[in-house]
């Protein structure tokens, strides 16, 4: 059977080392490592190896990264970034609050370059409020996010910069053979579900997400043959408790549910297509239905954000366009978007399988893993743990709502799919 | 330290309560930022803002604690009452049932946070007057009856947010004066936070959120 996994970690979470982790959180500190005497990525690595997942794919990337990263260098980078940064905000004159939107930007396009899936979804991050529809903003936006790979690179290293240009052509080579190594996994009678979480760590090709999710969340059958009577089965059975409980909604014992689904809807991450009424309807039946039927947690704010990518990953299996965001819903025949619906509850309800002690009261899980977040930090950066501590910063002040949210709130909608690989 | 933003008399800790989807986020923005977001996200267990402003010659570093308003992160966000000098218990005046709970927002304020907190009643979305489900004078003598201050916002408007704002954190800055006054007198008790930027530049002294009252 399947497990389902929260939090990056491949090999797939496991529950003794993560007793282990939280019980040397509880010891006095014995600091590993000392990060002042570590002057090489290679050291810093192997003194936190147990803290990193090396998967076969990323072998490479680490050579290259061990190679190169020193300090110095990395210094000196970083201030060059600044610099140009700095440069780049005097002829924008931008004001304060988009400096800060430029900040979140920046690290959302750090991130999204770390995911290697750029094209999958262009999504606005959390940063564009309202206020960035108008045209100027926009259009900044626009550019930033099409200058991509220029900007999250230093353009006074040449070296880099030609490393930069050298690798493009390879990584689509690489996503070519990613693609194929996806569909020969996924070509057999039965699909070895542990050979394809390991490819998917490094990420799974567009065009194969949808399948892969079904499979790894345990909502698809390994065995071919039994896919499509399961698919069947599980549309009905979805759709049976939809005629049972949704009228329920507005009984007295359930209102104060649907009340709270129905006021959160429009308050959720700011990708647009949620704004569509077709979508709004869609959400608040699969919300309402997972929570009177999970009684112990019920609906928690959070949880609305999980339905966000299961639901896009499985329209894009439905559509051509490349960007999901504009794309009109209910443009899609109707069986087809019942399918959608059904198909996103359920890997929704099986993700939440994992981790429903983030929901029930005193949010057990959450409280665990901001713990276990503040001990890994206090190994691998003890600087930054020590400067936290010493402005009586808790962890539970800001990293509560990246457990809660699953980092939806942080980071773009296609970095938190490229992310969600992992998690399956 | 070092920065103007960081010359300040005191620093007021204040909790901003009440359902969830009566405006506390915003009632926030608007005072901190002057800024109100139409579409703004639901809050994910605490954040907060800071504004510092001047009560009398005193610069008042207000402290202000945003929670999330639903049920269940109520373990997680009564811990942070504690501490707070000041509380904004805030209710929708288009929403009679966000009006009927004050009592039990009250009660948990009370079990977590000191006594001597002060706490202001507010009514948000004035802007919403054909909507208004709760009349003025009825909260106002619920405020009366329980000793606690009230005012009418809208935060989409603006209207009496600053004033809502100003008016707690005076009556905070009056309560700390005669309670210093007293243990001047008295010479004992001293204020644990007050005059950070000048007088301590240890750590231990420099508590960040709290005057005692």
């Amino acid at each position: 059977s399947i497990q389902h996994v929260y939090g990056a970690q491949h090999p797939p979470f496991d529950p003794l080392l993560h007793g282990t982790l939280i019980k040397a959180g509880s010891k006095p500190p014995t600091t590993p490592v000392k990060l002042k005497k570590v002057s090489t990525f290679q050291e810093f690595e192997s003194n936190t190896s147990d803290a990193w997942d090396l998967g076969d794919d990323d072998d490479e990337l680490l050579a290259i990264a061990a190679e190169n990263l020193n300090t110095e260098v990395v210094m000196e980078t970083a201030h060059k970034v600044i610099q140009n940064h700095s440069k780049l905000q005097e002829q924008h004159k931008f004001q304060e609050e988009h400096l800060q939107e430029e900040k979140q930007e920046e690290f959302a396009q750090l991130t999204s370059a770390a995911c290697g899936d750029n094209r999958l979804v262009k999504s606005v991050s959390e940063g564009h409020t309202s206020s960035s529809f108008d045209n100027a903003s926009e259009n900044s936006s626009m550019q930033r996010s099409q200058s991509l790979p220029q900007t999250s690179i230093p353009p006074l290293t040449s070296g880099m910069a030609d490393y930069s240009t050298s690798v493009t052509p390879a990584l689509t080579e690489r996503e070519a053979s990613r693609l194929d190594k996806f569909k020969q996994l996924l070509a057999g009678p039965n699909t070895d579900l542990d050979e394809l979480r390991k490819l998917s760590w490094s990420g799974i090709p567009k065009r194969v997400r949808p399948i892969a999710w079904k499979l790894l969340s345990g909502y698809l059958p390994a065995n071919v043959d039994r896919r499509e009577s399961t698919l069947q089965r599980k549309r009905k059975e979805y759709f049976a408790f939809v005629e049972q409980y949704y009228d329920s909604r507005n009984d007295e014992n359930h209102q104060d549910t649907y009340r709270q689904i129905h006021i959160d809807i429009p308050r959720m991450s700011p990708e647009v297509l949620r704004l569509q009424p077709k979508v709004t309807e869609i959400f608040e039946r699969i919300l309402f239905i997972w929570a009177i039927r999970h009684p112990a947690s019920g609906y928690v704010q959070g949880i609305n954000d999980l339905v966000t990518p299961f639901f896009v990953v499985f329209v894009c299996e439905y559509i051509e366009e490349e960007e999901v965001e504009n794309f009109d819903v209910s443009s899609l025949p109707e069986e087809v978007l019942q399918n959608i619906e059904a198909d996103s509850y359920w890997c929704m309800s099986k993700l939440l399988d994992g981790i429903q002690d983030n929901y029930t009261f005193a949010q057990p899980g959450i409280q665990k893993k901001v713990k276990m977040l503040e001990e890994l930090v206090s190994r691998i950066d003890e600087q930054v743990h020590r400067h936290l501590d010493q402005h009586e910063v808790k962890y539970l002040q800001f990293a509560f709502r990246w457990m809660n949210n699953l980092l939806m709130r942080e980071v773009p909608l296609r970095c938190t799919i490229r992310l969600w690989d992992t998690y399956q | 330290m070092g920065s103007a933003e960081e010359d300040y008399n005191f620093v007021f800790k204040v909790v901003l309560i009440g359902e969830s989807g009566v405006g506390k986020t915003n009632l926030l923005s608007r005072f901190t930022r002057n800024e109100f977001n139409h579409d703004s996200r639901t809050t994910i267990g605490v954040e907060f803002s800071t504004r510092t402003i001047l009560v009398g010659d005193a610069v008042v570093k207000a402290q202000i604690w945003d929670t999330a308003g639903l049920e269940r992160y109520r373990a997680i966000t009564s811990a942070y009452y504690r501490g707070a000098v000041g509380a904004l218990v805030v209710f929708d005046i288009t929403k009679h049932q966000t009006y009927d709970v004050v009592d039990r927002w009250l009660k948990e304020l009370y079990d977590h946070a000191e006594a001597s907190i002060v706490v202001m009643l507010v009514g948000n979305k004035t802007d919403l007057a054909q909507a208004r489900e709760v009349p003025m004078e009825e909260a106002k003598m619920f405020a009366d009856n329980n000793g606690l201050l009230f005012v009418e916002t809208s935060a989409l408007d603006s209207t009496n947010v600053e004033e809502a704002f100003e008016t707690i954190l005076k009556e905070i800055f009056y309560k700390v004066q005669k309670q210093k006054q007293r243990s001047s007198q008295s010479n004992t008790v001293a204020l644990a936070s007050e005059n950070p930027a000048s007088t301590a530049p240890a750590q231990a002294e420099r508590r960040p959120c709290c005057v005692a009252l």
